[in-house]
């Protein structure tokens, strides 16, 4: 496959990882102590299309409650949301891609 | 793959809210319960939550990356002392005819549920996200 379906296919992994870590921050919504976890998105997206690997961080800046939990729950809702909407744009254009070499396959046959 | 490991972490979320509202349900329940198998009025109970490890049932050892998911820890039990009302009538009342009630406060534990509600619809939500991120997934397929 070329660069841009490798480039998506990085995003795709990259998306589908934050989305772990917003089911996590939602299912741990109510425990004492933790921590909302998140990524930076650019800076992992450039890393992994430099082979690097994602680093979750902790994210700052949130309000947190008196049990030491700081999980926002509509921001996660809005999280929750935008992964959906990212990959689903992704995986239309792997889809554009596996259709584009389908078509190149089937023409040349004809 | 990873995005199944996501399910494991709302189903854990999912679990634990439904022992935590199987609790509360207990308490609202059992607020007027004056006779237990441990002796005494009924104790108010509640789940502590702690953070944990899932993984995917197929995730197995070449996919080490565990997610953080969540367990009730432990069930905490009520250890005030019991409120004491007046009711010499009754059979469960000490020498003085004062009966020893629960402390549980029905209002207290539907706020709880509420929450519990509240908290286990997220779950889903992001359930259903990622189900629709896989599914996704699989259309490239086709």
């Amino acid at each position: 496959m070329d660069g841009i379906s490798t480039s998506l296919e990085r995003y795709m992994d990259l998306v589908s990882m934050r989305q772990k870590l917003v089911s996590s921050n939602i299912a741990n919504a109510d425990t004492p102590g933790y921590k909302t976890q998140d990524l930076d998105f650019q800076a992992s997206f450039q890393s992994m299309l430099d082979g690097g690997s994602a680093r979750p961080i902790e994210v700052q800046g949130l309000e947190t409650k008196n049990d030491g939990n700081n999980v926002d729950l509509d921001r996660e809702a809005r999280l929750l949301a935008e992964n959906a909407l990212r990959f689903n744009i992704a995986s239309n254009l792997v889809k554009s891609q596996i259709q584009k070499i389908r078509s190149a396959i089937k023409e040349g046959a004809a | 793959m990873s995005l199944f490991s996501s399910l494991s972490v709302s189903a854990s979320g999912m679990a634990a809210q439904r022992t935590r509202a199987a609790l509360l349900v207990e308490n609202i329940a059992n607020s007027e319960t004056t006779r237990t198998p441990e002796g005494g009025p009924y104790r108010r109970k509640d789940a502590i939550f702690s953070t944990t490890q899932v993984g995917s049932e197929f995730a197995s050892e070449l996919d080490s990356q565990m997610q953080t998911g969540v367990q009730v820890s432990a069930i905490s039990v009520d250890q005030r002392e019991p409120e004491k009302q007046y009711a010499p009538g009754h059979p469960d009342a000490d020498a003085n005819g004062y009966v020893h009630i629960s402390r549980v406060n029905p209002a207290e534990d539907m706020v709880d549920l509420v929450g519990a509600n509240r908290s286990y619809q997220a779950n889903v939500a992001a359930m259903s996200a990622v189900k629709d991120m896989i599914q996704k997934s699989i259309d490239l397929l086709r």
